[in-house]
């Protein structure tokens, strides 16, 4: 056969051969959604994260290991990571009885030593160093990332099981929230100088949520007067969906990002489903993506262009994919029961997450311990939420 | 002809012959065994700005990590098209040589 023949003869082949392999690469990391999340129980990778995650927990080594890697990029994931554990903890416990005194154990573990480290180091140990740049508005200076999560944490620990210690830390979180809204004249608070997020208000509110549920308060009106504030003040006009980022005078900082809102749209729907319903189908259909049977998702909507960063991680150009936006989705599609989105990301997770597991254990070293955590808490939010809206205890 | 010189011969061979896909498909999934047996996937965290470990620091932590990510690839998507690719030339070639 002649050269040019046979280069051609090549080409075809590879072509040919492309075009049947890469439409069936998915076919190899499929499994059904209840492999990572089922309505009852366990699933097999919540556990599976569940035992890593515990692992870090029980083993000082590893976990500092783990903090300092995480540390050098972010300060803020060694706190997040914190918070999504205990949240899935009291979610794994109201979901499978057996793991409950693991759990009440690590999750108070965790709750202590986060309080300690807060008092001993201040609130700018988890956050990143631009916080100390300026100064907050609001004096005293308080983070509502910090507040918000500290605050779920703790009344997630309740729920789970009673621990009167952690009542009053509880009440005098929700209080300092509370107080702080009602004296904002936008009823935002800052997470960082001058810099409002609605993901910590979101989680903030649930926490408060959860709070009158514990203890009998009632603060329906101030979270309904939220709601309405936010759908009148924080919605991309563009796109629909909640901005990320504000100021005090309540400012667009940063628009719809992907990193953020799947989380705003699982607390939404503790506090107005038709919200967090609204907002998710958007950031389904604005964000959420395919290709070849592997989904994934966008850190902005078309309407809406920022910066990559730290919470976006690094972006795929051309399907502009989000590993941060990504990650987060799995909250949203378990939230609202999106299965054909939650299977597709969890081949994806499987093919370009890189799992490694050792002796039942599951971690993904694309990820970290943080974005692991937020993947078991995907993988077992409900029961909290579900408690909650049942009614009264 | 021992194993090694015929991966040579074959790699020197005609870059579009089903032997010369064969023999690429190999060596990548030798090298990406190698790779993996090493530990390079651990590195692989750079992707979400998460250091590989404290003590590789930033520069080799990231090139450990796109070293495994472009090598893990190649082995799943790469080096079985080239299988595939070379199986189809195969098929072909013999068709044609029955005429």
């Amino acid at each position: 056969m002649k050269r040019a023949k046979r280069i051609l003869a090549g080409l075809a082949a590879l072509a040919l051969a492309a075009a049947i392999w890469l439409p069936c690469v998915h076919l190899f990391f499929a499994s059904p959604a209840s492999a990572f999340y089922t309505k009852e129980g366990l699933s097999p990778k919540a556990r599976a994260l569940a035992a890593r995650q515990m692992q870090l927990w029980t083993d000082p080594q590893s976990r500092q290991q783990e903090l300092d890697r995480m540390r050098v990029s972010n300060a803020e994931w060694d706190f997040m990571g914190r918070s999504y554990l205990v949240w899935a903890l009291a979610n794994m416990g109201l979901r499978d009885p057996s793991s409950k005194q693991a759990s009440l154990q690590t999750m108070d573990r965790i709750i202590d030593e986060t309080l300690r480290l807060e008092q001993q180091k201040g609130i700018y140990f988890f956050l990143m160093p631009y916080a100390k740049d300026r100064p907050y508005v609001a004096r005293p200076a308080r983070s509502l990332f910090l507040d918000g999560e500290i605050a779920l944490m703790l009344a997630s620990r309740r729920i789970l099981e009673e621990k009167p210690e952690y009542k009053p830390a509880l009440t005098e979180r929700v209080n300092l929230i509370v107080e702080g809204l009602r004296r904002s004249p936008h009823m935002v608070l800052e997470s960082y100088p001058d810099e409002c997020w609605t993901f910590d208000h979101v989680v903030a509110l649930a926490a408060i949520r959860v709070a009158d549920y514990l203890d009998g308060s009632d603060h329906t009106i101030l979270i309904h007067d939220w709601i309405a504030m936010a759908r009148k003040n924080l919605v991309h006009p563009e796109s629909g969906l909640l901005v990320s980022s504000f100021t005090t005078d309540g400012s667009t900082i940063i628009g719809p990002e992907g990193s953020s809102l799947w989380m705003v749209a699982h607390g939404l729907h503790l506090l107005d489903e038709d919200f967090a319903r609204d907002q998710y189908d958007r950031a389904r259909r604005e964000l959420a993506g395919s290709t070849l049977g592997f989904s994934y998702a966008r850190e902005w909507p078309d309407s809406w262009k920022g910066p990559a960063d730290i919470d976006s991680g690094p972006i795929i150009p051309v399907l502009e994919i989000s590993a941060g936006s990504s990650g987060m989705a799995f909250i949203g599609a378990s939230a609202f029961g999106d299965e054909s989105l939650l299977a597709s990301l969890n081949a994806t997770i499987d093919f370009a997450g890189f799992p490694s597991r050792k002796k039942g254990a599951l971690k993904y070293c694309a990820s970290n311990q943080v974005g692991d955590a937020a993947l078991l808490y995907a993988a077992t939010l409900g029961p909290i939420w579900e408690k909650v809206k049942a009614g009264p205890k | 002809m021992n194993l090694w010189l015929r991966i040579v011969r074959y790699w020197r061979a005609d870059l579009f012959s089903s032997q010369s896909f064969l023999v690429r498909a190999l060596v990548i999934s030798v090298v990406f065994l190698a790779v993996h047996w090493a530990g390079l996937r651990e590195y692989t965290s750079v992707l979400n700005g998460t250091v590989g470990s404290t003590s590789t620091g930033w520069r080799t932590s990231a090139f450990f990590g796109v070293a495994y990510l472009i090598i893990y690839m190649a082995f799943i998507v790469l080096a079985p098209i080239l299988i595939l690719a070379a199986g189809i030339l195969t098929v072909w070639q013999r068709c044609l040589h029955r005429r």
